[in-house]
């Protein structure tokens, strides 16, 4: 009798030491359960929404909760919530946001102020949202608002810094594809043709878009035979997939088949 | 062992098994139903969900089932995917809409966003549209401007339905025009 009496008493209180969870500790398991399911799934609202309801200072579940809106073209609400990630952790999220306004909603400037905003929160360390320094985002940015200029300084300094801390060959391909096209609209070919070299040198050679701006530049230097060459390189790898182009959005001077063969038409005729 | 204790022992495991199997029923059915709810404002539909009764052009359009995706859905891995674009590509999209638009002297700007679903076959309807400032804010754009993006938006046909393991899907999709000064400047996604 005794012995169930310790064993009932040992229960309740591992019930209570167990169940005496706090609000913070109750929302991560909410979130982490929330997690589990499909984003805008009415089970994967709930759960975040009731783990912002005990803890409305997380600023990832707001995050979580404003994407869903964000892929699917509902801008008010992505804003009102994600606005709340920002209030609770600017330095985290507010570079995250000026990738979101650069790609979703192509607000350059937006997306500047807020790259900007982060040099000043972290003045240490320079961000990297989505696998990319903010220097490489501003750098597209610019390019988005035609200044070539600031857009050339900003894949510059990007690729200088990658290349002294890992080398060369480390540098994201596109770094070298979007300062070459910064560099092609702007009108210097020669550094354009830089980047497009270096981005199939590390690239196994392989990319329709480096091999369309260079077709293109050999066209104006009244290289046709060199051109015609490469735009049917280009076509090539366009077809086996090796082209720049991104999830949910098109990317910034995406490139298509029919672009191509356009070209192709020109250096013919 | 007599079988009046055999029978007892049987019984007594079935009991024990049926419980922990319909405790896990339970909690499976409790957890995601009853466990992480919202006091208020509890989400009973998907994000994306168009109500057939509040959208625009419904009539007469159908789904092929109830299971909507998203446009960008896809599985990894799998060569028999495909996600929605417009017949004509993007391209082709762009080039419509930019030579049939008419900028009548209009002063808006924001974002017309016109979410729709195209169904397995590539038929698009069920409309809904939301009108944002350019700081994201719910505005209201003037009717003449709203209306003809509709109208220009209904006329984009053909759609290549999303697919995937290689069976055409519905799917929810929007278009996102970007509108300074009523000059459309970016098409999105």
């Amino acid at each position: 009798m005794e012995k169930s009496q310790k064993f009932y008493l040992s229960l309740f209180l591992a019930f209570i030491f167990f169940g005496c969870q706090t609000n913070q500790e109750k929302a991560i398991e909410a979130s982490e359960f929330g997690f589990h399911f499909y984003q805008g799934d009415p089970t994967h609202m709930n759960a975040f929404a009731y783990a912002l309801e005990l803890d409305s200072t997380n600023a990832e579940n707001w995050r979580e909760l404003s994407v869903t809106y964000l892929k699917r073209g509902i801008p008010h609400n992505w804003k009102k919530y994600y606005d709340k990630a920002i209030e609770h952790d600017p330095i985290t999220w507010q570079p995250w946001r000026g990738y979101l306004y650069l790609w979703f909603y192509r607000d350059y400037k937006k997306a500047i102020a807020d790259f900007n905003a982060s040099d000043t929160l972290t003045p240490n360390f320079i961000d990297a949202p989505q696998g990319h320094s903010v220097d490489y985002w501003r750098g597209i940015a610019y390019l988005g608002l035609k200044n070539y200029e600031k857009s050339n300084w900003y894949f510059e300094k990007h690729i200088k810094k990658e290349t002294k801390d890992f080398g060369e060959d480390y540098v994201d391909l596109t770094a070298f594809l979007y300062n070459g096209i910064s560099y092609f609209e702007s009108g210097d070919y020669e550094k354009a043709l830089l980047n497009f070299n270096k981005q199939l040198e590390y690239g196994k050679n392989l990319s329709a878009d480096a091999k369309f701006y260079k077709a293109q530049i050999f066209r104006i230097e009244n290289k046709t035979e060199e051109a015609k060459i490469i735009i049917n390189s280009a076509i090539e790898d366009f077809n086996a997939g090796y082209f720049n182009n991104r999830n949910y959005v098109e990317t910034l001077r995406q490139i298509y088949l029919e672009d191509l063969n356009d070209l192709k038409k020109q250096l013919i005729n | 062992m007599n079988k009046k204790k055999v029978f007892k022992m049987l019984a007594w495991i079935s009991s024990v098994i049926l419980i922990i199997i319909l405790s896990l029923l339970g909690y499976f059915y409790f957890v995601p139903n009853y466990k992480y709810l919202p006091s208020k404002n509890k989400f009973t539909k998907r994000v994306a969900y168009i109500d057939p009764e509040k959208s625009l052009l419904s009539e007469g359009f159908q789904s092929c089932n109830d299971n909507i995706v998203d446009y960008y859905n896809s599985r990894k891995g799998d060569t028999n995917g495909e996600v929605a674009s417009y017949s004509e590509g993007k391209n082709g999209l762009r080039k419509y809409i930019l030579s049939q638009y008419r900028n009548k002297n209009y002063t808006d700007s924001g974002y017309l966003n016109i979410r729709f679903i195209i169904n397995c076959k590539g038929k698009i309807g069920r409309f809904i549209i939301h009108e944002n400032s350019l700081n994201l804010e719910p505005t209201v754009f003037s009717k003449d401007l709203k209306d003809q993006l509709f109208q220009l938006t209904t006329q984009l046909k053909q759609w290549n339905p999303v697919i995937i393991e290689g069976v055409e899907m519905d799917s929810y999709m929007y278009i996102s025009y970007r509108i300074e000064n009523g000059e459309i400047t970016e098409i999105l996604p």
